[in-house]
């Protein structure tokens, strides 16, 4: 067997589940369980948030180690599961490590939903989101125009590469601001409030907190909190967005509030 | 309640969309997701704990993501990721921030806490699952 190139796809399979915001249990029990398919003595995977190592060892072989820094990510479980099935069907023997690797390269590139259902996705979060929290119509309206806002606002930081804090604010700042207008100027009476924390629903770091809090408690304190950081960071920049938001339309709105 | 157990429906899906969640499981994360809402609100509404409700339907959502997880041979957090995005404190952090701006700083610092308690709540629920589902599996 090439072990080369097993290390290769281990890693390759890694870095794409850690891109895709897998756990890091997840990842280093995918790039284990590959690697021991080489039958060889020593093989190790380190895995951290931001970068992966992977070695084998062997008195019969020199030794193969590979780092890999990963600096993006972009949650997409679609990819974590299809990663997931090629190392069970490669460890079952159902699939050669040269099937893998080509595989894991088509992986890496998958998307699913075009851009467009994207936007869709954040319009829908947003109504039905109002619809949850006891929004009626006419809420349910307002919250398809600020999703509409939140997908362009996406759009736009994604664009001009806007970091994550300031896009995450900027896109808070303009989802607070057009609610508040909205129900001053177009819908009188809806319920800004919810209308609000249904569209800030797809900024608020849930899916960075869930995986945070279940590398934590597997043990693996250093990806742990540095994901918990990475939540209270996204949350900081949303709530000072939305606070942001209020704050001008208070100022342009003649300095009362009504609520 | 059926309305909101609707609205829930459609949010999870909503979401998985922008999570890529693969096509084949929408639906079952959907359902999943609305039945830990369901529960949300009959706790809610019969304790009148937004941690309770939170900590309870957490701990069904991640029930039903494991055994989904175990059923389709698919990883875990595919299930559990849109599933509690319900229960998430979205409205605690916005309503804290929305004190800070109308300067109230007492109910402020009293959602700041309810948002920190909710997230303590849900870590638990997974916590407490995910250890059920390890114990007695070896290494």
């Amino acid at each position: 067997m090439n072990d080369k190139l097993l290390v290769e796809t281990a890693v390759l399979a890694g870095e794409i589940m850690l891109i895709s915001g897998a756990e890091i249990f997840r990842v280093e029990d995918t790039i284990d369980h590959i690697l021991r398919k080489a039958g060889r003595n020593t093989a190790e995977a380190i895995v951290f948030s931001t970068g992966i190592f992977a070695s084998l060892n062997d008195p019969s072989i020199e030794a193969i180690t590979v780092a890999r820094r990963v600096t993006v990510r972009n949650t997409n479980l679609n990819r974590v599961y299809l990663v997931n099935d090629v190392s069970r069907k490669l460890c079952a023997d159902l699939m050669t490590v040269e099937e893998a690797f080509e595989r894991l390269k088509e992986i890496r590139k998958t998307v699913q939903f075009h851009k467009r259902l994207k936007d869709m996705g954040y319009m829908g979060v947003a109504v039905f989101f109002t619809l949850l929290l006891g929004g009626n119509a006419r809420d349910c309206m307002a919250a398809a125009v600020t999703g509409a806002v939140l997908a362009a606002a996406m759009e736009i930081s994604q664009k001009i590469r806007l970091n994550d804090f300031c896009a995450n604010a900027f896109c808070a700042f303009l989802i607070a601001l057009t609610t508040l207008f909205l129900e001053k100027w177009g819908l009188s009476g809806i319920k800004s409030d919810i209308i609000i924390i249904g569209a800030i629903m797809p900024l608020v770091p849930g899916v960075i907190f869930t995986t945070a809090i279940r590398d934590t408690l597997n043990g693996d304190y250093a990806s742990g909190t540095a994901r918990i950081v990475e939540a209270v960071v996204i949350a900081l920049a949303v709530a000072a967005g939305v606070g942001a938001g209020m704050g001008l339309y208070q100022w342009l709105a003649g300095g009362y509030f009504i609520w | 309640m059926v309305i909101q157990t609707v609205g829930a429906f459609f949010a999870v899906i909503s979401f998985s969309l922008i999570l890529e969640l693969p096509k084949k499981y929408l639906v079952l994360s959907g359902t999943i997701g609305a039945v830990g809402w369901l529960l949300y609100l009959f706790v809610q509404a019969a304790a009148g704990s937004v941690i309770a409700a939170a900590f309870l339907s957490t701990l069904l959502v991640a029930l039903f993501s494991h055994i989904a997880a175990r059923v389709c041979k698919a990883p875990v957090t595919v299930f559990l990721v849109a599933g509690i995005l319900p229960s998430v404190p979205g409205a605690s952090i916005y309503r804290s921030v929305s004190y800070v701006i109308s300067n109230d700083p007492v109910l402020s610092s009293h959602y700041l806490v309810e948002t920190l308690q909710v997230s303590g709540a849900i870590a638990m629920a997974i916590f407490i699952m995910d250890s059920l589902f390890r114990l007695g599996k070896k290494k």
